[in-house]
């Protein structure tokens, strides 16, 4: 108590251990943007070299993922078709159009793909896009 | 003068330096293992006219490309009026319904088995040639 408010010599302050903290919470940002970004990595994207590149990430769009036995999955999680119907259906009920991509694996046959598509369809969206790789990097 | 700024200098209080190079050496590292450039995607807009009714296309004049499978069938997997044909004719000639009708409808009629990749080629072709009005039947 009666050191209190008392400074212990002027020595300067150690920056060390505050530098190590903070580098610390920038890996940790970094790591978990990077993995709120991940998509499902066994799905291989077909190429389309000339086609219109994606610019931006519009909030309002919906990713589907196919993977090539034609499992759907939204952000890495597996669902089921009549639950993607659901999601749809309320999703379009409440905001009206909005842009999907469908990211298809080159193998995943058409059957598979067409499903996602007429779920969309039922729900009221006729335009769906395909995600191909415009240009693979390393 | 120059003295005067030496002896300031030992006056202050070294900062260990040696922990934070470790720090950022590490990060360095860090990032140069898990940095991996992301492709660049490109996507290739469709319509899907059908909603459960008429899963007919309309008979007008149209192009309409099938895409199939070409490990059952044979060929490169796309029939242009009846025949089949190959994706580098397929292109030559959107490419020259391109240059005068961008908004000239092309319907694609997928056959259940083919994959995804034959569709998307299609796709390409038809980004390349300026081709707009795109919807994608399934059979």
């Amino acid at each position: 108590m009666s050191k209190r408010g008392r400074h212990e010599g002027e020595g300067q302050i150690d920056m060390t251990p505050m530098i190590d903290v903070v580098f610390q919470l920038i890996i940790f940002f970094i790591v978990a943007i990077t993995m709120q970004k991940q998509f499902n990595p066994e799905i291989e994207l077909p190429n389309a070299p000339r086609g219109r590149e994606i610019i931006g990430d519009n909030p309002r769009t919906f990713i589907v993922e196919v993977n090539r036995r034609g499992w759907i999955s939204i952000h890495g999680a597996q669902l089921t078709r009549d639950k993607l119907r659901q999601i749809m259906i309320r999703r379009y009920d409440r905001y009206g159009q909005f842009p999907v991509l469908i990211r298809g694996d080159l193998n995943t046959k058409h059957s598979d793909i067409q499903s996602v598509m007429q779920i969309c369809a039922n729900a009221g969206l006729w335009k769906v896009s395909f995600v191909a790789i415009k240009e693979k990097k390393t | 003068m120059k003295q005067t700024r030496e002896r300031k200098v030992a006056d202050q209080p070294k900062l260990e330096m040696t922990p934070m190079i470790d720090v950022v050496f590490l990060l360095l590292i860090f990032f140069i293992v898990t940095l991996k450039q992301e492709d660049i995607l490109a996507r290739l807009d469709v319509n899907r006219p059908s909603a459960d009714q008429s899963s007919e296309p309309p008979k007008v004049d149209l192009l309409e490309i099938v895409v199939y499978d070409e490990e059952r069938l044979g060929g490169e997997g796309f029939s242009f009026r009846g025949r089949a044909v190959s994706l580098e004719y397929l292109e030559k000639r959107l490419r020259r319904i391109g240059q005068y009708s961008s908004t000239i409808s092309v319907v694609i009629k997928c056959e259940p088995d083919s994959r995804h990749e034959n569709l998307v080629q299609l796709l390409d072709v038809c980004a390349a040639a300026g081709l707009k009005n795109l919807s994608v039947f399934s059979l």
